[in-house]
């Protein structure tokens, strides 16, 4: 019987391989560009391509009233005639996505000459480390795991990806804020977020009435969940920004991380300078970790006053034209100096 | 767990295999640690309502087998009352507080009524109701209670059935799962066919439709006459596909484990009346309501009126058994609508019935009056039943055509072909009539459609919130 099977077995494996070779000229290309678009861009770019721009929404998003609706990447790109820039996009992403990508390049073959990976302040947060959004991020890599591609296919149907649900993204997310420590120099300040939520939810902003004022209350408690947080060497975020930099040594790329501006300025007046504290505190730890090597920390963090937010009443990396132009230029500026020396090479 | 996980499809071979290896006597502790695990895949502390049901069902067989006179039925109502009551906790308490915080106001009073935050446990109303029919049959005197509490756990517990049925007799699965199973050639191959086909069912037909009904009963008036049509006739397939090919799956994987399973589907859509298409949709309740509900309430050998009434409730309790809402309610009163409308026009049906060239229209006609009644189960409320009935009699002018339809009426097809090929009949035995070639050939078609054309979201078994 045991080889009867085994003779079973054997055929269903070459009913498979068959199944792939007809999945491929069928039906491949448009499931890979309808569920991992992101992949299927860097898979159909130019080999020739020279700098590869990672990003997310704070890349693309503009308002009506802008007099351009050119991304940073394009404005970037402005300043690079003799240089061939590839935008790649997904909203909510952050390093450990951005690491895969370039995984992917790599297994391509497709190595640029540099990188620039968005650093946002805020994917370092328990919110957004635990986010649910992240099922949409794992689904979108599915198609490019290196199995047979109508294996990915099945597993995509099967969702076969790390998955949270929304109850336990809510609850790693709260066991975090409750535990994780600010460590502010104060030592009678704030412990964690809970603790900074819950102070600000029960001694919040009073109208004049002395009635409490509820939606500002819930924008500053909003604001203290995005950005109180000490960003440790353990951040799962700092472990990915780690093998990021890894890669890129390794694989001779140079590495902008551009640090995204956080609007700075309304979380001091909304919350705090306790706030602000953490906020730089964090931007110096990065700079100071990152900006070594082949990799350079563009510190973008107070470059957009708080006026060039698209959104005034809540946290986005979401910049008017202005802001935009001022973060490209410091990028430009970073990329201009090594490129320079690559010329000069 | 799911049956449609990469976890599924890791675990099973896995037991199946074990199982085998080890002595007979001690599979039935296999059996059982597979089922918690599989069980507590979903929230691991609700294995303890489980076992819950488990203690309570076997001491209550054990002492009304020991007991006579009026302490065997006061055993029983013990029984019957703690499976009702988790029940009651778990599935109806906040629906019964809406409806007595509805009826104070509506009174005039001011009750805003308790509301427990809790996540259902999953296939609640199937094991309660599998571990009933037990103590029931032992104090009918028909089947004779279990002494070994581990064979009685497995009997609530065996994992291909325990979330979504098919809701089994212990007179056929809890002896089942005792028996020394030798690995047989012949279980694996059937259980192989099942379980492909039940993948297919579900991977490709019910997921390739679930985007389009999704999003037609979403927003229904973003869509046209013919979208919402399309979504309501679909529904029909979807669902069908979605439980049938759950229920093929665990009745290929008890086959591998050389368990035989009831069928609880045999082409229902080609039933040519709503009685017809109760005896071949969701079997194994329709048999349990039966035995445990219609005939204790007399059954047919009544009035006319009482039978009446016999049916609506029977139906009513069907529909409140599928979920704590009224539009469940109302969905399981239409099919008693219809079978007493049936019944009494049987001497003109029964005429149709004797000319084979009528049976298409019969079909036709069942499966849209189905369809219809549907829309209750379907719609979250009855706002949004009425919005789809509203839609689909004054049109949408505003709607628009976008949802797709030609994937899932392909999906659909692909259903009604398989029940016409295999009507009367089964994959498995089918199959295993035909020449390897051809067997092989269908494999192949079958295998290539769950991998490639399975649709890309996967989709929870919409009878697991029951």
């Amino acid at each position: 019987m045991v080889k009867k099977i085994a003779i079973r077995v054997l055929l269903l494996c070459l009913i498979i391989l068959v199944s792939d070779m007809i999945y491929r000229v069928c039906f491949f290309t448009a499931d890979f560009k309808n569920y991992s678009p992101q992949l299927f861009e860097i898979q159909n770019s130019s080999d020739s391509t020279d700098v590869y721009y990672f990003g997310e929404s704070s890349n693309t998003s503009f308002v009506y009233e802008d007099s351009s609706y050119k991304s940073i990447s394009a404005l970037t790109a402005q300043h690079f005639p003799q240089l061939y820039f590839r935008n790649i996009n997904k909203e909510a992403t952050h390093a450990g996505i951005y690491l895969r990508w370039l995984e992917y390049l790599g297994k391509q073959n497709k190595l640029p000459k540099a990188v620039v990976v968005t650093m946002n302040l805020r994917s370092f947060n328990a919110a957004w480390v635990h986010s649910e959004l992240e099922n949409s991020l794992q689904e979108a890599l599915v198609m490019g795991y290196p199995c047979l591609p109508v294996i990915n296919r099945f597993l995509l149907a099967l969702q076969a990806f790390s998955h949270k649900t929304m109850a336990e993204s809510e609850q790693l997310t709260l066991k975090d804020w409750a535990s994780e420590p600010l460590n502010l120099p104060d030592s009678g300040a704030f412990k964690s977020v809970k603790d900074w939520d819950a102070k600000m939810a029960d001694g919040g902003y009073l109208n004049e009435d002395g009635t409490w004022n509820q939606k500002k209350i819930e924008l500053a408690c909003h604001y203290i969940k995005a950005y109180a947080l000490n960003i440790t060497p353990q951040n799962k975020r700092v472990q990915d920004f780690d093998n990021i930099q890894h890669w890129c040594a390794k694989n001779h790329v140079n590495l902008y991380l551009n640090l995204m501006a956080e609007n700075v300025d309304y979380a001091d007046s909304l919350v705090g300078k306790d706030l602000v504290f953490l906020m730089r505190r964090n931007r110096d730890f990065l700079v100071n970790r990152y900006n070594t090597g082949n990799c350079k920390v563009v510190d973008n963090l107070e470059t957009v006053s708080g006026d060039l937010f698209i959104d005034q009443h809540w946290t986005t990396e979401h910049y008017k034209i202005k802001g935009r132009l001022r973060i490209a230029n410091n990028l430009a500026k970073a990329i201009s100096k090594d490129f320079e020396t690559t010329v000069k090479n | 767990m799911l049956f449609n996980s990469l976890h599924f499809i890791l675990f099973l071979p896995l037991v199946v295999i074990v199982y085998y290896l080890l002595a007979p006597k001690y599979r039935w502790l296999l059996i059982f640690f597979a089922s918690c695990y599989f069980y507590m895949a979903f929230v691991p502390a609700y294995i303890l309502i489980l076992f819950f049901v488990i203690l309570v069902d076997y001491f209550s067989g054990l002492a009304i087998e020991r007991s006579k006179g009026r302490s065997r039925l006061l055993f029983l109502i013990g029984s019957l009352v703690a499976n009702g009551l988790l029940l009651a906790f778990f599935k109806y308490f906040n629906f019964f507080n809406e409806n007595l915080a509805a009826l104070t106001n509506l009174l005039g009073g001011n009750f805003e009524g308790f509301k427990l935050s809790i996540v259902l446990p999953i296939g609640l109303s199937f094991h309660t109701f599998q571990s009933m029919s037990y103590t029931i049959e032992v104090y009918r005197g028909k089947q004779k209670a279990e002494r070994h509490i581990g064979y009685f756990a497995n009997y609530v517990l065996f994992f291909p059935q325990m979330v979504a049925g098919p809701i089994e007799r212990y007179d056929r699965l809890g002896n089942a799962l005792q028996k020394d199973q030798p690995l047989r050639y012949r279980n694996f191959a059937e259980g192989f066919r099942l379980i492909l086909f039940g993948f297919f069912i579900k991977m490709v037909v019910a997921d390739n439709i679930a985007p389009l009904v999704n999003l037609v009963y979403e927003n229904p008036f973003e869509h046209t006459r013919f979208e919402v049509f399309s979504a309501v006739i679909l529904f029909s397939f979807q669902i069908y596909a979605d439980f049938f090919g759950y229920s093929t799956i665990a009745l290929g994987s008890a086959r591998l484990l050389g368990v035989t399973i009831m069928d609880n589907f045999n082409t229902p859509y080609l039933s040519k009346s709503i009685t017809e298409f109760w005896n071949r949709w969701h079997i194994s309740l329709s048999t349990w309501f039966k035995d445990y509900l219609y005939i204790p309430l007399g059954g047919n050998r009544v009035s006319w009126q009482r039978w009446c009434l016999n049916i609506m409730i029977v139906f009513m309790v069907s529909g409140l058994w599928h979920g704590a809402s009224w539009t469940f309610v109302a969905w399981g009163a239409l099919h008693g609508v219809m079978l007493v409308i049936e019944r009494f026009t049987r001497h003109v049906i029964g005429t149709f019935e004797t000319k084979r060239w009528l049976h298409p229209l019969l079909i036709i006609k069942t499966f849209f009056i189905t369809s219809l009644i549907w829309i209750f189960f379907r719609a979250e409320s009855f706002q949004k039943a009425k919005d789809i009935f509203k839609i689909l009699i004054d049109g949408n002018p505003k709607g628009t055509n976008e949802a797709g339809i030609v994937v899932a009426a392909i999906a659909a097809l692909a259903i009604i072909t398989a029940d016409v090929l295999l009507y009367g009949n089964r994959i498995d035995r089918v199959l295993g009539k035909q020449s390897a070639f051809v067997r092989w050939l269908v494999y192949g078609l079958l295998l290539f459609s769950v991998l490639a054309l399975s649709g890309a979201k996967k989709f929870s078994f919409i009878y697991f919130q029951f």
